[in-house]
C-alpha cells in the first residue's frame, strides 16, 4: 500500500490515504495530480515508511 | 389516459403477450399484467410504484411525499496508527493533516460549495465526547472540505472510527 505526503504551508507534512474504492478506477499518480494541492511538491512512499505512533504527529516534517 | 405498453401474462385477460395502447396524452405507461410500474409524463417526470432494485441492493420506498436527498459523499476511516479508509462513496482520499484534522478529497466534484456536512468519531479514552467541526483555517471547496475531530478539555485527538458524510 502507498500513501502520498507533501509538505504543508505550516512547516509540517500532509498524508494523503486514497481510499480504496479510487484506486479501482485510478492510478495513486492520478489522485495525487489531483488531491495535492496545485504546485505543491509531493512524494509517493510505502505506508510502512510512516510511523505508527502519533504522539508527536504534528512535530513531523516533510523531507526531500 | 396514457399510452400503454403491457406485458400481459393472460392469467386475467385470456390473452398473454406484449400489448400497446395510444392516445394523444403524451404520457407513457409500461405495465405489467394491466398493472402501471413505471410512468413518464409530459415532462419527463419519471413515477415507479414498485420496488427500484440497483444491482441486488433494494432501495427503500420511503413514506411521504417530502424529496429526498441522497448523500453525495461519504468515508468511514480509522484516525489511528496506520491511518486507512474502511470504506467510502466518492471519495478519491483524505488527507491526515495532523492530530484530528482531515480533508475528504471527492472524486467526483460537488456543484457547487453549498453542500451540507456532518460527521462523527469515537470517543477516546478519558474523553466522553467527540466534536466534528469544519475548520476555520479552510472553507469547504467543490472538490475537498476539511474538518477537526474535537474533543472537550484535550482537543484535537485521533479517533479509531471517523465518519464523514456530504448532502447536496
Amino acid at each position: 500500500m502507498k500513501r502520498i505526503i507533501y509538505p504543508t504551508d505550516d512547516g509540517g507534512v500532509a498524508i494523503v490515504i486514497p481510499a480504496p474504492e479510487a484506486l479501482e478506477t485510478m492510478t495513486i499518480e492520478e489522485i495525487a495530480a489531483k488531491d495535492v494541492p496545485s504546485g505543491k511538491p509531493f512524494k509517493i512512499i510505502d505506508t510502512s515508511d510512516i510511523p505508527t505512533d502519533r504522539t508527536f504527529r504534528n512535530a513531523w516534517e516533510y523531507s526531500e | 389516459m396514457a399510452n400503454t405498453i403491457n406485458a400481459d401474462n393472460g392469467v386475467s385477460s385470456g390473452t398473454a403477450g406484449l400489448k400497446s395502447t395510444s392516445d394523444g396524452t403524451g404520457i407513457l405507461a409500461l405495465q405489467t399484467n394491466g398493472t402501471t410500474a413505471l410512468t413518464v409524463d409530459a415532462s419527463q417526470n419519471t413515477t415507479l410504484a414498485g420496488t427500484l432494485t440497483l444491482g441486488t441492493a433494494t432501495q427503500a420506498v420511503p413514506s411521504g411525499t417530502a424529496p429526498l436527498y441522497a448523500a453525495r459523499a461519504w468515508v468511514n476511516f480509522n484516525g489511528t496508527g496506520t491511518v486507512a479508509i474502511r470504506g467510502s462513496g466518492n471519495v478519491s482520499s483524505i488527507t491526515d493533516n495532523g492530530v484530528g484534522d482531515y480533508t475528504v478529497n471527492f472524486t467526483t466534484a460537488m456543484p457547487d460549495a453549498n453542500y451540507s456536512s456532518t460527521g462523527s468519531a469515537q470517543a477516546v479514552p478519558g474523553s466522553y465526547d467527540a466534536f466534528f467541526q469544519l475548520t476555520s483555517t479552510a472553507n469547504p471547496t467543490s472538490s475537498a472540505c476539511r474538518f477537526l475531530v474535537q474533543f472537550p478539555g484535550t482537543g484535537q485527538r485521533d479517533s479509531a472510527y471517523v465518519s464523514y458524510v456530504a448532502f447536496r
